[in-house]
């Protein structure tokens, strides 16, 4: 019994979900914005209070309601807003990408990054670098639930 | 009608049976044995004694969707799900099949009966499977059961080494064993010659402890007893009897769908209400709840107690607290010893 | 039961019944035998009458450190009799603060790694009587006849990866340590899993998860599970449906393992609690291979006065991702 993916390959956009921290990640977006630098469309992006804040199950979510790819932005190591909470989740996080990887899932489709409130060209490049490897891999169908496409 | 089919021919005969519809039987899946549909490659395991979770599973689905819903506005469209396909059942052991006759009284012996469970009761053939062979954990003896028929059955099926008896007890089972043609041979007047099964003999006492029960709701022997539950609910979701359920929703408020699913008396949410109350707060409670209803508020109404002796509980409980256990504690135990 | 079997259970006995009726303890968590011999339950014993009925055999698998959560509520002082296993778990909980230290003794027992009645079972063929044990043989008893087979062979899954069958704690050690064993196949399924494709795996794990029942026996089985609001039973948010969808079978079961991340002290009671038999252990041990090669060899339990490595970092950490 595999998830079945309806989208339509020939029309098919990917999703991603773009969890940005705070201080750096998000400003880092705003500062992309505000330099008029484009990133795909399809990086939704959720502001998260840090990236420690990020629960696996943020993670999973994403996947379950349809996330073709998962990014996690923070502040580069050392500049964490709360001094260390970066380096946690770098830990937290390797683990669980690894762990992720295990159970079948590509691993470009969870990536962590480090991104400063400086870095808009960077931001704009590694949504787009994700945007083009989601696009190589294809719609995700592990660990979709398949309900929601019986529901608007 | 009685009907025979050597055993290497068996393979063709599922594979036949599935084309008519979903086919369940017992499929060696990973180190376990559970009722499954067939897929061409299945290994088919009708040696094994009993299957890890009880064929509750195909009139009690661990979840089952009922009804799509959408809001628009004021307006609310509801949705039945369409019943499905008829169902087989193969090698379905007595006590699976005693166990869904005691949880036919509670869903279809009152007015109304539980529709989604009447469904698939009506749609389902069901081709029991006398035993071969009994483990350590069998003790249906106690019960009633008879390991070589299964009263309830619309095919009653005997396996030999070499070949399957079939022989159908109702119409249902007739049009079975006739429409699956030149499969089967006649056997008219064939019968198994079997050895008896040994049951496992616990030494319990099952007369009359519904009653003696009654007193027993305060006995001290509840305080010793639940001590060793993890409340992990294992005992509730491998037992042929257990038979609770939850429903929910899943989507949003605008467009959904509503399913039911197993649940257990054993967990703190079964009973916790919406404002925090809960009545069975501790473990002590929630053990007290499963053994009395087995053994006295079932029996107080149906008069048999719901238990089949499967023994599943025997050899999943992962801290071996069961309802042997259970019965014994509470007196239910021969007083003169074997 | 073996002679050797009875004097340890009575060397047992004698030194934890000074205790229990001495007063030092108030209760004690052991084991007894079930239905069957190849069978125990936990045993609370209150009384020189319960201390009877306590047991020591190669069928004590069942981890008795989780019941201290429940009877420390009740009882002052508790013993517990602690295996390798049991002992780590206790350490486990102790990091957690989940008991305190002074209120517990524990009694420590060389674990010889706990049989399986299956395999045994399976190896006899004809109906098995009972056993004995000698020089790292089992030797099973059918109407028909003796049989012999290797010890190692028929142990519980759960035991075959076990490095450290004394305990890592103890106040008093009650038969003589065996030392630590070697266990080269500890990561070896984790390995042939990591050896193959993405979509291998995940067909892997897809149809071995799609048995889960979703009892949570494994949960409830974990010495570090002791939350009292698990997130499965979360409300609001609800991050765990109970429908039987794959998607909601790889939530459980990926934040489960997650959850023990730096803590699973891999006793394997998850695995051996379940009753589909689902290979839960595969999950932990991969969690476990991965933040000691990433973040340095850590075996939780061991020592409680060790950070686990998921509540520490280091400046210079690498990534399992791409820092540039």
């Amino acid at each position: 019994m595999s998830t079945a993916v309806n989208e339509n390959a020939a029309g098919w956009e990917p999703l991603i979900v773009a969890f940005c921290c705070n201080w750096c990640s998000y400003a880092g977006g705003d500062m992309a914005g505000t330099s008029r630098m484009s990133y795909p469309a399809n990086v939704k992006v959720i502001r998260v209070p840090c990236s420690s804040r990020m629960s696996p199950m943020f993670i999973l979510r994403a996947f379950q309601r349809g996330a073709d790819g998962v990014l996690v932005a923070g502040c580069h190591p050392g500049d964490c807003h709360y001094s260390t909470g970066n380096y946690h989740v770098r830990r937290r996080l390797s683990a669980f990408k690894r762990l992720v990887e295990f159970t079948g899932v590509e691993p470009d489709r969870f990536e962590v990054r480090w991104i400063s409130s400086s870095e808009g060209d960077k931001f704009a490049d590694e949504m787009a670098d994700m945007t083009n490897k989601i696009k190589a891999l294809g719609p995700n169908g592990k660990m979709r639930d398949a309900r929601w496409q019986n529901i608007t | 009608m009685k009907k025979i089919i050597a055993r290497e021919k068996l393979p063709e005969l599922w594979a036949h049976l599935s084309e008519q519809g979903p086919l369940f039987l017992p499929i060696q899946d990973g180190p376990v044995v559970l009722f499954q549909p067939w897929f061409e490659g299945a290994e088919i395991n009708l040696d094994a004694v009993n299957s890890a979770v009880s064929p509750k599973d195909l009139f009690l689905p661990r979840e089952e969707t009922f009804m799509h819903y959408r809001c628009s506005g004021k307006q609310l469209e509801m949705t039945p799900v369409e019943p499905g396909e008829p169902v087989t059942a193969f090698g379905v052991h007595p006590c699976d099949l005693k166990a869904i006759e005691l949880l036919d009284r509670v869903f279809l012996g009152q007015e109304p009966p539980d529709a989604l469970y009447q469904q698939r009761r009506e749609n389902t053939t069901v081709i029991a499977l006398s035993c071969s062979a009994a483990d350590p954990f069998c003790f249906c003896g106690d019960f009633g059961v008879d390991p070589a028929d299964a009263p309830g059955a619309d095919i009653m099926a005997h396996l030999s080494d070499d070949s399957m008896l079939f022989e159908s007890r109702t119409e249902k089972g007739a049009a079975l064993l006739e429409q699956a043609g030149d499969l089967l041979a006649d056997a008219p007047e064939e019968t198994f010659s079997r050895e008896a099964v040994q049951t496992a003999d616990f030494n319990l006492q099952l007369e009359g402890l519904a009653e003696n029960l009654k007193d027993r709701f305060d006995d001290p022997a509840w305080d010793q007893l639940y001590k060793s539950c993890l409340g992990c609910g294992v005992c509730t979701y491998v037992c042929p009897t257990c038979y609770c359920f939850d429903v929910e929703d899943f989507g949003h408020e605008a467009e959904g769908e509503r399913f039911r699913c197993w649940d257990s008396c054993m967990y703190g949410h079964f009973t916790e209400m919406a404002g925090g109350h809960n009545p069975r707060p501790e473990r002590k409670e929630r053990v007290r709840q499963r053994f009395l209803h087995k053994l006295q508020y079932y029996p107080e109404i149906h008069d048999e107690i719901a238990c089949v002796g499967c023994g599943r509980c025997l050899r999943s409980c992962p801290v071996n607290l069961d309802i042997v256990q259970a019965i014994k504690a509470l007196g239910g135990e021969k007083i003169e010893k074997r | 039961m073996a002679e050797h079997n009875l004097e340890q259970i009575e060397k047992i006995r004698e030194a934890v019944k000074q205790d229990l009726l001495g007063g030092r303890i108030d209760l004690l968590l052991g084991w007894e035998k079930g239905h069957y011999w190849w069978q125990s339950r936990p045993l609370f014993a209150q009384s020189e009458e319960d201390l009877e009925k306590l047991a020591w055999d190669s069928f004590c698998a069942v981890n008795l450190s989780r019941y201290l959560l429940e009877e420390l509520k009740e009882h002052n002082k508790v013993g517990v009799l602690v295996k390798g296993c049991d002992a780590r778990a206790f350490n486990r909980l102790l990091q957690d603060n989940m008991v305190p230290r002074d209120r517990v003794i524990l009694y420590g027992l060389p674990c010889p790694g706990m049989l399986d009645y299956d395999r045994l079972a399976a190896e006899a063929g004809s109906v098995l009587l009972s056993i004995t044990e000698e020089n790292g043989q089992v030797v099973l008893i059918t109407a028909e006849g003796e049989a012999k087979a290797d010890r190692d062979e028929m142990l519980l899954d759960k035991c075959r990866g076990c490095i450290y069958p004394d305990p890592a704690v103890y106040d008093q050690m009650l038969l003589p340590p065996q030392g630590e064993k070697e266990s080269p196949e500890r990561f070896k399924k984790v390995e042939e899993l990591e050896a193959m494709s993405a979509q291998e795996r995940f067909a892997y794990w897809e149809k071995e998860l799609s048995r889960c029942l979703r009892c949570y026996a494994c949960r409830q089985a974990c010495p570090y599970c002791s939350c009292r609001e698990c997130f499965v039973e979360q409300e609001n948010p609800r991050w765990q449906g109970r429908a039987y969808q794959p998607s909601e079978n790889f939530m459980f079961h990926l934040i489960r393992a997650y959850h023990g991340a730096g803590r699973c002290i891999d006793c394997g009671e998850c695995e051996r609690s379940c009753p589909v038999g689902i290979s839960l252990q595969e999950l932990n041990r991969k969690l476990i291979k991965d933040i000691n090669e990433l973040y340095g060899d850590y075996e939780a339990g061991l020592d409680a006065e060790l950070e686990p490595p998921l509540l520490t970092y280091r400046p210079d950490d690498p990534a399992a991702f791409s820092e540039k």
